[in-house]
């Protein structure tokens, strides 16, 4: 892994959705690997990166977890700006909250246009089936319909596809799509304490369902 | 008897208030829920035959017309008594310290604060005489205090040996040494150990009652809030604590002493007024109110009780209107319901009071109150409805005060602290981010650099930007302040470790809104080393050509940095476990200039900042009708915080813009009329603004 010394690419992604969904707990299980029933509501934003290991390549990628009350969304498209990855999250067991995703996606579309940016559609709360409102075929149409790249439910709960949502936004990005990809010069690797990157590999990743994938 | 089924708004088990305040009842939790169960004082009992009886201090303790009336200072002749039981004494105003917290910490037993009952507080008030009876002071180390004491040290060692045994005493007293008749720390030595007694079995419970709920509490601390996170660790925490409740010990004394030269009476060692405003105040105030009187005082500060008199029955009608919502099944139609319904659970998930019980499905009883607040807010201001952060707002009121003065303090702090900060377009909350970064670029110039330099890298991409002022951060806020943004809409909950918060919360009621900004222009003060530590390096030789060095800067370089910055304005907030970190080194720093910030500054600052976003939309507007790109001016940005300098920019652009309506000017000079302490004189800045105003008519 001399790469990690090098250079990094970084990648923005920014976490979107209505309050309540899951978005903090699905960065919490990416993260570290944890889940907790209740989490503290998010306000305003919170930061965190990680380094990832995959095929070799190593990416930073930048985490942006937003709050999700509508009121929120007018101070968030600057977080879009520059995103590379926005990550839509919604509710499986709330039809509102799937309805909203509209909403965000259009703010990404706004800011960002949409060939600059991988769309990723993510229903949470797989694991609550009984409580389901929304199935995923309709997840699946409102993906394509909405031209994201990714479409996957999961379950942050029974950590369920949430490595292959991240796995496979790694694979969608220019890093891993071809060798012509220009990593920002990056001389100012930061190895601050304040700095809690983390490395994971997820080459090997869980056996666990793959999610409905359109790309 | 049950009167407060009446009401129909509030579920049986609100009705009921738990009284069970000795040792031993604590039993009667599991019974209450449905029943009016014998045995246990049902609040109807307590509250229909409350005149006739001169009460076991239990009932009266528990009945919130008595908690109201003592907080009044309406007090029937019963009243006193209770205060020969410590069990029972605080209940008052602070329902978690000082009662759940203290004996059965798992659950608030004055279930819901009552809010039911708010009628009969009235009707009593009323029927009442306002007999005050004489206290004495020295009633707060009686002895069923000490024998509690006896209990608490026998239990967790935390004696009151602890206090003069600790080696940090002296450390501190020079942070407390701005209390010139301080020979009381050192004189009155018995009675500070006795106090130090007292406070400590309220400051290090470890109750004998805590076997039912499977809780530990050793791990949570006064509060119920777990006291390991990810950015303390429990060891951390405790080596903390054991200086710093020690310091709180030492506090409380100076503050009794202070109450009772000023010949105020501290009721069952909870005061209900405090001395008027005074420099000397101040400091107290800024060295911490005692925990267990943070409720009382925080709602005198914050002139609740003014509030509360004028809208008497605002909060139980609203509670009506919110039983008749559900009884309609109308809850769909409003927006908020839904919303608040999702942030109950998720405010303070790791507050043993915002819990379940182990091995129970029931709510518990603050998220009870959490969600009336709430509720009531949203149908009350329907300009902000409910907002998230104001949960947490509102749980921590909850934690310290009952459900309706938590309803009043969150109407206080959203309108007069906060303004506008939570409304459904949050602008209050950019414009406290734009003053926010006013004051950097004033008071902490190099950390400011910083900023903006990342900042035009940032905007470098958007259009139109060359073309406007400086002030562009203004109108388009650079991305850290979505972080700071949190720590005005939750009042630094979250942002800050709990201590320390609530020190902050303890100056902002005392001293106004502008605590906040000076409280996060000490954060970034005692960050900024961190802050400026991995800043690009070629930064250093380029400080005055900037425009050079961004075009330099490698963006990943400049990308990097922006990161670590936000990781740190982030990260470091909350590992600032000691309040005093804060206070000592910088609020108390005289020298420091940022400690001449003032409301009068905060206020013109809140009123700039409108009016320049104002105009800037404005702006923005007629350049999309007309297609116009004439640049915005931006002549006279160079200036600081001081003087008018402000004005006279907001008014020489507002002279320029000839587009700008006359309700626009208007409103941009109206708003600007304030006093300055510095720099210009009231009289001169009168006479400045008048001349530019004729100036400015004529002009039309």
């Amino acid at each position: 892994m001399s790469r990690a010394n090098k250079s990094l690419t970084k990648y923005k992604i920014v976490f979107l959705g209505e309050q309540g969904v899951g978005k903090t707990s699905l960065i919490t299980r990416f993260m570290y690997d944890t889940f907790d029933d209740h989490y503290q509501a998010t306000i305003g934003i919170d930061f965190l990166s990680k380094t990832m290991y995959l095929d070799d390549k190593t990416i930073r990628l930048q985490l942006w977890d937003t709050a999700g009350q509508e009121r929120f969304r007018s101070l968030i498209p600057s977080y879009i700006r520059d995103s590379r990855v926005a990550i839509v999250v919604y509710d499986i067991t709330k039809k509102k909250s799937f309805e909203y995703i509209d909403k965000w996606i259009e703010d990404v579309k706004t800011e960002r246009g949409s060939e600059n940016v991988i769309l990723c559609i993510v229903g949470n709360k797989s694991d609550l089936s009984d409580e389901r409102q929304v199935t995923t075929e309709e997840g699946e149409a409102k993906a394509k319909e909405l031209g994201a790249t990714i479409f996957m439910e999961t379950s942050t709960k029974a950590g369920h596809n949430v490595k292959n949502l991240f796995k496979k936004i790694a694979k969608s990005l220019p890093e891993f799509q071809n060798s012509d990809s220009t990593p920002l010069d990056d001389n100012n690797e930061s190895n601050t304490a304040n700095n809690k990157a983390q490395v994971i590999d997820i080459s090997s990743t869980e056996n666990e369902n793959q999610g409905n994938c359109q790309c | 008897m049950r009167e407060g089924d009446m009401q129909g708004y509030v579920e049986p088990s609100a009705i009921r208030m738990k009284v069970s305040k000795s040792f031993d009842d604590d039993s009667s939790l599991s019974k209450n829920n449905s029943n009016v169960t014998s045995g246990d004082f049902d609040s109807g009992v307590g509250m229909n035959t409350r005149k006739n009886q001169v009460a076991s201090q239990n009932i009266t303790m528990n009945n919130p017309i008595y908690s109201m009336k003592a907080k009044f200072g309406i007090r029937s002749p019963s009243v006193p008594n209770f205060q020969d039981s410590l069990y029972s004494g605080n209940n008052n105003s602070t329902p978690i310290l000082n009662n759940s917290r203290r004996f059965d910490p798992g659950i608030n037993k004055n279930e819901s604060n009552n809010m039911d009952t708010r009628k009969y507080w009235k009707e009593n008030a009323d029927v009442d005489s306002a007999k005050e009876t004489p206290i004495d002071n020295n009633k707060t180390h009686d002895d069923p205090a000490m024998s509690v004491i006896d209990l608490y040290n026998d239990d967790d060692g935390y004696s009151r040996n602890n206090r003069s045994s600790m080696g940090h005493q002296l450390e501190d007293y020079h942070l407390e040494s701005d209390d010139e008749e301080d020979e009381d720390s050192e004189n009155n030595h018995e009675s500070s150990e006795m106090l130090a007694a007292v406070s400590n079995a309220e400051f290090l419970p470890k109750s004998i009652t805590l076997n039912r709920k499977e809780l530990n509490t050793e791990h949570c601390d006064r509060y119920g809030f777990k006291k390991k996170n990810n950015y303390v660790s429990e060891e951390t925490y405790n080596a903390w604590w054991e200086d710093y409740s020690g310091y709180c010990i030492r506090r409380k004394h100076k503050w009794l002493l202070l109450l009772q030269k000023s010949g105020l009476p501290v009721h069952n060692d909870i005061p209900v007024r405090f001395p008027p405003h005074s420099e000397k105040l101040k400091r107290y105030v800024r060295k911490g109110i005692p925990a267990e009187w943070r409720g009382n005082a925080w709602w005198y500060f914050a002139r609740g009780q003014e509030k509360l008199n004028k809208n008497k029955d605002v909060y139980s009608n609203l509670l009506l209107k919110m039983g008749n919502l559900e009884d309609e099944t109308q809850k769909g139609k409003i927006q908020d319901l839904d919303v608040i319904e999702r942030d109950l659970n998720r405010t303070f998930p790791d507050n043993i009071h915002f819990q379940k019980e182990a091995f129970s499905t029931k709510e518990p009883v603050m998220i009870k109150s959490l969600r009336r607040v709430l509720v009531a807010f949203s149908l009350y201001n329907t300009k902000i409805g409910y907002c998230q952060s104001m949960n947490f707002l509102a749980g921590l009121l909850l934690l310290f005060m009952d459900e309706e003065k938590t309803f009043w303090m969150l109407v206080i702090i959203t309108s007069r602290y906060l303004p506008g900060v939570h409304n459904v377009n949050l602008e209050g909350v950019n414009i406290d981010q734009g003053v926010l970064l006013l004051c950097i670029r004033e008071y902490l110039p190099e950390l400011w650099t910083e900023i903006e330099s990342s900042y035009n890298g940032y905007t470098k991409n958007t259009p139109n930007n060359s073309a406007n002022s400086k002030n562009l951060f203004l109108l388009k806020l650079p991305p850290i302040t979505l972080c700071t943004a949190s720590w005005f809409m939750s009042c630094f909950i979250g942002v800050l470790p709990i201590e320390t918060t609530l020190r902050i919360w303890d100056c902002m009621f005392y001293e106004d809104s502008h605590f906040l900004f000076k409280a996060s222009l000490a954060i970034f003060k005692i960050c900024e080393p961190d802050l400026l530590k991995g800043k690009p390096s070629h930064r250093s030789f380029s400080q005055y050509s900037l425009t050079n060095t961004k075009q330099h800067r490698s963006n990943a370089c400049q990308d990097d940095y922006d990161m670590q910055m936000f990781q740190v304005i982030q990260t470091f907030p909350k590992t600032i476990i000691d309040p005093n970190d804060i206070f000592e080194k910088v609020i108390f720093k005289r020298r420091l200039q940022l400690n001449r910030l003032d409301q009068n500054e905060i206020d013109k600052c809140r009123k700039y900042v409108a009016v320049q976003r104002q105009k800037h939309k404005n702006y923005d507007d007629i350049i999309g009708k007309l297609g116009n790109t004439s640049p915005f001016d931006e002549k006279s940005d160079e200036q600081n915080l001081h003087g008018g300098k402000f004005i006279d920019n907001s008014i020489n652009i507002l002279g320029k813009d000839l587009k700008m309506t006359s309700e626009m000017v208007n409103e941009a000079l109206s708003s600007e009329v304030y006093d300055f302490k510095r720099g210009f004189s009231g009289v001169n800045w009168n006479n400045s603004i008048k001349e530019r105003v004729k100036h400015m008519r004529k002009k039309k």
